[in-house]
């Protein structure tokens, strides 16, 4: 009985790192919510391209006109910069399309998965082998 | 959505890597009718006609994984489990050793030493996403990490480990020719060290093989044997495949630089 409810516990485990985002340094599930898709659009306001993980901040008006400010991590910027990508990929005042998953604190912040900007469609961050634009997952 | 044309993606793309000193298409490597190295011509050797093992070499990611994350990468599966080429229920645990792994596992990896910047240790750090650089010379291979700017001395000219030396995360390392293959041993590793991101643990008689095998020019094999019988009745192994970034070297990687996940546990 314990060892199948180990081995069950096991698969999940594994199944959740093997299909959920695994960050460079940290378990993904500790910080951010699976449960919680995002897909915010707003101005970058900040970007840190620092190690263990990238963070840009984005102004997000609500449909009453409040704007609210969102903390987005990405990947590290050693794995971006192999990638093809560098710190002026992502500008101050780019309007950009963000999905991802919210943090588990429920904060104003989330981990992004898809960067896209909003005027151009151009997907941002992705990997130099890929041509075309996010899929859907 | 629009794409961007092809020609100027490729301008875009091209504009970017130029711009990095960590970039040099002056690869040793002779390159293939489309330009790019070639990964698969014979292992270079050093002047005393050892096999040369010296590169920036990358942990291959996981076949079977799907790629994740604004980077498109998937990981490799070692550095998440040491034991994934086992069913979970043939993981040789000793009991004590099998609760503290189900404490870790349910703990969501808050106590993972890496997710506090601390270093991911002896073994995970060859299977970590971040490159690691081999230096041969005679009497000592030196391996130099991204991660935290880490580095290993690996010692080949006899010398032994002082016994009861005081444990560190990197342990003590000592190396011999086996043929062409590097055979290194890893003792007096420190229990804050995690055998992975899943947290299988180990206890002081830990020791770690590493053989290292590269073969062909682009390609390096780490057979990794984790022997340490008071936390497993029996070894665990595995094969952590690596390829050579052949035009590309170390960045600099201080986890500690901006780290901001802890506030966000819960």
């Amino acid at each position: 009985m314990i060892a199948s409810i180990c081995r069950m516990l096991a698969i999940t485990v594994v199944l959740a790192f093997a299909t959920k985002p695994v960050l460079a340094h940290h378990a993904f599930a500790a910080v951010f919510d699976a449960k919680q898709p995002i897909k915010l659009t707003g101005t970058v306001t900040k970007l840190e391209w620092q190690n263990p993980h990238t963070w840009f901040y984005i102004d997000v008006k609500d449909e009453s006109g409040n704007v609210q400010n969102w903390g987005m991590e990405m990947g590290s910027p050693n794995l971006l910069i192999r990638a093809g990508w560098s710190r002026n990929s992502l500008k101050i005042g780019d309007v950009v399309t963000v999905e991802g998953f919210r943090s588990k604190d429920g904060s104003s912040n989330g981990n992004a998965q898809i960067v896209t900007l909003t005027n151009s469609g151009q997907r941002l961050f992705a990997a130099s082998s890929q041509a075309q634009p996010a899929q859907t997952r | 959505m629009k794409s961007i044309p092809a020609s100027i993606a490729l301008l875009l793309f091209v504009s970017v890597a130029s711009a990095q000193w960590m970039k040099d298409p002056r690869s040793s490597l002779p390159k293939k009718s489309d330009g790019t190295p070639d990964l698969t011509v014979p292992v270079p050797k050093t002047a005393d006609g050892k096999v040369d093992l010296s590169g920036t070499w990358l942990a291959d990611p996981d076949p079977r994984g799907s790629r994740q994350n604004v980077e498109n990468m998937s990981f490799s599966q070692y550095f998440i489990n040491v034991a994934a080429d086992l069913n979970p229920d043939e993981v040789p645990f000793q009991p004590w050793a099998k609760t503290l792994f189900m404490q870790r596992l349910q703990s969501q990896g808050k106590e993972s030493p890496t997710a506090h910047c601390k270093p991911s240790g002896v073994p995970a750090m060859n299977s970590v996403p971040l490159p690691f650089k081999i230096v041969q010379t005679a009497k000592f291979v030196l391996l130099l990490y991204e991660e935290n700017s880490m580095f290993r001395q690996v010692f080949l000219d006899g010398r032994q480990p002082v016994k009861d030396a005081e444990p560190r995360w990197l342990g003590y390392s000592t190396g011999r020719w086996e043929g062409d293959t590097l055979v290194v041993d890893t003792v007096g590793i420190n229990d804050q060290v995690w055998l992975d991101g899943m947290g299988h643990p180990h206890s002081d008689q830990l020791q770690v093989t590493e053989r290292l095998r590269r073969r062909d020019a682009g390609h390096l094999e780490i057979q990794v044997t984790i022997n340490d019988p008071k936390a497993y009745t029996r070894p665990i192994m595995y094969t952590q495949k690596l390829t050579l970034l052949p035009d590309e070297d170390l960045l600099e990687y201080f986890c500690s630089e901006n780290e901001k996940d802890v506030q966000f546990f819960k």
